[in-house]
């Protein structure tokens, strides 16, 4: 292109620019005040940290009076093995139903097709007295259980989609030769849906890492909040300290950030193959 | 209607150009047909002409009005897509009355415009239809009705019949030329295919690689191909080319030597100089199994096609080069079998060393 | 004839034995059904079941009916905030339908301009709101609406809009209206992205025919593009009507579970929450918070199934 642009076009990109700035302005502004004294933050809200207001005094006082590295562990923990058992679960669980016929099939697959229309969060008063039986109240195992069942059926709908998209041939040949049904599923197709593994990512990652309620429910003893949970209560006893609630904010904000702008085109590039679908 | 004039126009995309220096002029009512191989513009030409795409450098010219900087909806053209682009959503009706709802029409001279459209081209029982609900051939059909309904000064069509089975593409050409004729109006139509510009146009242009390689009636580009590259465009199965040297130069006249063989040609005088290499080009169906006066080609029998109406024969000539020859009818020439095909020298182009025709009788 | 029988036998080797018990099926399938049904199915159940009872002092629950549902819609003691909590997640899903949604569709349509430059950057940071926790989301715009800090109101004031300031997240009138806006800042990205999939989608022919036909840019939009999107406006909607009405953890980290002022901003995921853990003087109750949840869930699935029958039917998904 490189041609004259037309007046139309710029109108289009002020529109967008401006829209982006309402949309990174908020996050931005936490950002650089986290590093500025109080007085500074004060003073001059919208000003980049200089030699005289920089600081991290706020951050000083969240190692201090909590336990961020381990909130970030927790969120870790639950967030990778949920989507791990979500993925490997999730996958045999569609890659029979989409392989075999068998009667009930389209029967189990209306069953999952609830969980994903209906909130699972309704049915937390039954989930607490589980977890109180079995012994489970205030662990991550509670939170992974959950997560991975609330998953499921988004993961099973979207990882179904792309098996069928194998072609048959591959799996008919490896019958052929005698393979047994396992070692199919186990060599041929895990590694061949790679890129659904990302789809079914961004579905499930964020919602698991950023979510309140469960931890809430759950897990909020000491030494198993999640991140989310962890500043939410620290901001909730500090909440005139303005610079550790601006530096427990960013230490919230950073990895998602990071982790999302590195990623940004898987992540982007699953949500519109999802969404096609 | 309206004439279609190009002036020295160009288009690149970044740095990339994929037209140059077009000049083309279109008679109001002609059918003109831009033919070419994939990639060689034909249809970015056909999009700037619509205004779909803007030109980098020149004019267009629709109508005696400057038409550069108006858009496709202000230049009462009209054009029919490959894919027939129908609204999925609209019944066959709505796709049809769909451009008069820009051009403040009031109903009844809309009922009458979509329905006169759907008599033409046999769509009236159709009309309530959706896009989905109907074949391929009537999908084009509609599209070409959409295009009618406007009354435009110019017609576009942009390779319409790819999509379309053989034996329906064979129909809908026909439809297509009739339809001309009934309107009169100016068509400007793209193909890869030689065919269907051999049988619609009443000029065809000839493109390749963003240029113009030649301009004129079929029967004129058969005839009398400016270049290597209109020469084997043009004609099925294509022109067979022998690499030859000048053996004699005198004036008009040339003797020219190929394959073991010598012909006379009446040449553009100082084209040709002796020594130089040349292409001689002899089409398929000019061979002739016979004949005193023609150049014998002599060689093997590799391949033989029989098909009835006539028969290709695959020769691979003791000079080295390959040559068909068409032979009408049936043949008994087998593979193995050594066979002559005769060379008329009034069938013969000769091409220079750029590619040239050094022949002088085009018009 | 041994041949025959010989080849035969062979094939039946080849496909997957359907004489014998397919046992690989069920073992692909066991532990997706059973941590689904037993932690997603089951619970679901049970609260609807355990709604149906009612608990004293002493712990002991007996069979009640319908009696907690009656309680909740017109005891008064219940039934004020009940019917508070879900109008409020009327005017929060409606907000969000209106300007959610309609900014989303503005961009998406912006952004699935031809050859737009940049587009994929907007994308990218125009979505990253969403990938924020609500929580953190939440707490940054207290932040900015503080007075204290003076933030909002100085950028008010130099665009000329200052005397509009005023302490809205406190405010009974206007803090539903700002929760549900905040909620409406996050979320945008998620509308964007399905209807920008959905543009995408449509061919570039059917675009330029309508150009070729004389529609301008907003008459393509209306004619062609909104159209062939309608599918996917529905399932936004339906989306966004499921989400709202689940909706819990803005309002819990802004306005904590009284969401004050005055329940101004309670919505069913608070009441919820306050109903089956308590808060400061009211005592918790699993029975009411599983009746609470259970027409929680009633209205969810009204709602899905106007979509399911009354909107998917009429909505033509085209292919292309």
């Amino acid at each position: 292109m490189g041609m004259t642009v037309r007046p139309g076009r710029i109108a289009v990109h002020i529109a967008l620019i401006l829209y982006t700035i309402l949309a990174l302005g908020p996050i931005l502004l936490i950002l650089i005040n986290a590093f500025k004294t109080r007085r500074a933050i004060f003073a001059d809200p919208l000003g980049f940290p200089d030699g005289q207001s920089f600081t991290t005094i706020g951050f000083d006082r969240v190692f201090a009076n909590s336990d961020f590295g381990l909130y970030f562990l927790n969120s870790l923990t639950v967030t990778v093995v949920s989507l791990v058992l979500i993925v490997l679960i999730g996958a045999m669980a569609a890659w029979a139903l989409t392989e075999y016929r068998f009667p009930g099939n389209t029967l189990i697959g209306l069953y999952l097709a609830i969980g994903i229309m209906v909130p699972i969060r309704l049915g937390s008063v039954s989930i607490l007295r589980m977890m109180v039986e079995l012994n489970l109240v205030n662990t991550l195992t509670a939170l992974i259980l959950v997560y991975v069942a609330q998953g499921l059926p988004l993961a099973i709908l979207i990882l179904g989609e792309f098996i069928q998209q194998v072609p048959k041939d591959l799996r008919d040949a490896a019958r052929c030769d005698g393979v047994s049904e396992y070692r199919i599923f186990a060599s041929i197709i895990l590694p061949l849906i790679r890129p659904a593994i990302a789809t079914v990512a961004v579905f499930t990652m964020v919602p698991v890492w950023n979510d309140l309620w469960f931890p809430l429910i759950l897990a909020p003893g000491d030494g198993k909040q999640t991140i989310t949970l962890g500043v939410q209560q620290f901001i909730g006893q500090y909440v005139t300290d303005w610079n550790a609630v601006l530096a427990s904010l960013t230490l919230a904000i950073a990895p998602v950030l990071v982790l999302y702008l590195l990623s940004s085109r898987y992540l982007v590039r699953g949500l519109t193959a999802g969404a096609v679908k | 209607m309206a004439d279609v004039s190009l002036q020295g126009v160009g288009k690149s995309f970044g740095a990339v150009e994929i037209l140059r220096d077009i000049n083309l002029f279109v008679r109001d009512g002609e059918f003109v047909v831009f033919v070419g191989p994939s990639g060689c513009g034909k249809s970015t030409l056909l999009r700037i002409i619509a205004g779909l795409e803007t030109v980098s450098g020149g004019e267009i010219r629709i109508g005696d009005r400057r038409v550069n900087e108006l858009p496709p909806a202000d230049r009462k053209i009209a054009m029919v897509f490959q894919s027939y682009a129908l609204y999925p959503h609209m019944t066959v009706y709505k796709n049809m009355a769909f451009g008069l709802k820009f051009v403040k029409t009031n109903k009844a001279e809309v009922d009458r415009r979509v329905r006169q459209a759907a008599e033409i081209l046999k769509l009236s029982g159709l009309l309530d239809r959706k896009p989905r609900e109907l074949s391929g051939g009537q999908r084009q059909r509609v599209a070409i009705g959409r295009a009618i309904v406007r009354n435009p000064s110019v017609f576009l069509f942009d390779e319409p019949l790819s999509n379309l089975d053989a034996a329906l593409r064979v129909n809908t050409r026909l439809e297509i030329a009739k339809l001309h004729r009934d309107l009169g109006a100016t068509m400007i139509y793209v193909t890869h295919d030689q065919v269907e510009a051999m049988t619609l146009a009443s000029k065809i242009v000839v493109l390749n690689q963003g240029r113009i390689e030649q301009v004129g009636a079929p029967l004129e580009l058969y005839r009398y191909p400016r270049n290597l590259f209109v020469a084997g465009f043009i004609g099925s199965p294509r022109m067979n080319f022998i690499k030859g040297q000048v053996l004699k130069m005198d004036g008009v006249s040339a003797t020219i030597g190929f394959a073991g063989a010598k012909a006379d040609i009446e040449a553009i005088p100082g084209s040709l100089k002796p020594g130089d290499p040349v292409t001689v080009g002899i089409r398929p169906e000019h061979m002739e199994e016979t004949g005193a006066e023609a150049a014998p080609l002599r060689g093997a029998i590799e391949a033989v096609e029989q098909l009835g109406e006539s028969s290709y024969v695959y020769m691979k000539l003791a000079s080295g080069d390959d040559v068909i020859v068409r032979a009408p009818g049936e043949t008994d020439a087998a593979p193995g079998g050594s066979y002559t095909a005769h060379v008329p020298s009034r069938a013969l182009h000769v091409f220079d060393a750029f590619g040239v025709s050094v022949l002088p009788n085009h018009p | 004839m041994t041949d025959l029988t010989a080849s035969s036998a062979q094939s039946m080797a080849v496909a997957p034995s359907r004489s014998r018990f397919p046992v690989h099926i069920a073992v692909f399938l066991a532990p997706a059904l059973a941590i689904y049904t037993l932690f997603s199915i089951y619970p679901l159940v049970d609260t609807i079941r355990l709604s149906l009872y009612a608990g004293d002092e002493t712990g002991a629950r007996s069979f009640v009916g319908l009696q907690n549902f009656q309680t909740l819609l017109t005891d008064p003691n219940w039934s004020g905030h009940f019917w508070n909590a879900f109008r409020n997640n009327l005017i929060f899903f409606s907000i969000h339908m209106v300007v959610q949604n309609g900014i989303g569709l503005g961009l998406a349509m912006l952004l699935s301009l031809p050859r737009l430059a940049g587009g994929s950057i907007y994308r990218t940071l125009i979505f990253l709101p969403t990938m924020l926790s609500v929580v953190v989301i939440g707490f940054i715009w207290q932040l900015i609406l503080n007075p204290l800090w003076g933030i909002a109101p100085s950028l008010l004031k130099a665009v000329g809009l200052g005397s509009l300031f005023g302490p809205w997240l406190g405010q009974e009138s206007t803090a539903l209206l700002t929760v549900s806006l905040i909620s409406v800042w996050q979320f945008v990205g998620i509308p964007m992205m399905l209807i920008y999939a959905a543009l995408l989608n449509i061919p570039d022919d059917l675009l330029d025919a309508a150009t070729v036909d004389g529609a301008g840019p907003f008459s393509v939009f209306w004619f062609v593009r909104l159209p062939l999107i309608l599918p996917t406006l529905g399932v936004v909607s339906i989306l966004t009507f499921v989400a709202n009405f689940n909706a819990f953890d803005l309002i819990y980290a802004v306005k904590g579970a009284l969401a004050g002022p005055n329940f101004s901003t309670d919505i069913l995921g608070t009441f919820f929450y306050r109903t089956f853990f308590g808060f400061q003087l009211q005592v918790g109750s699993p029975t009411m918070g599983a009746a609470v949840a259970t027409a929680m869930l009633v209205i969810i699935l009204i709602g899905v199934l106007i979509y399911l029958f009354g909107v998917q039917r009429r909505l033509q998904r085209h292919t292309f």
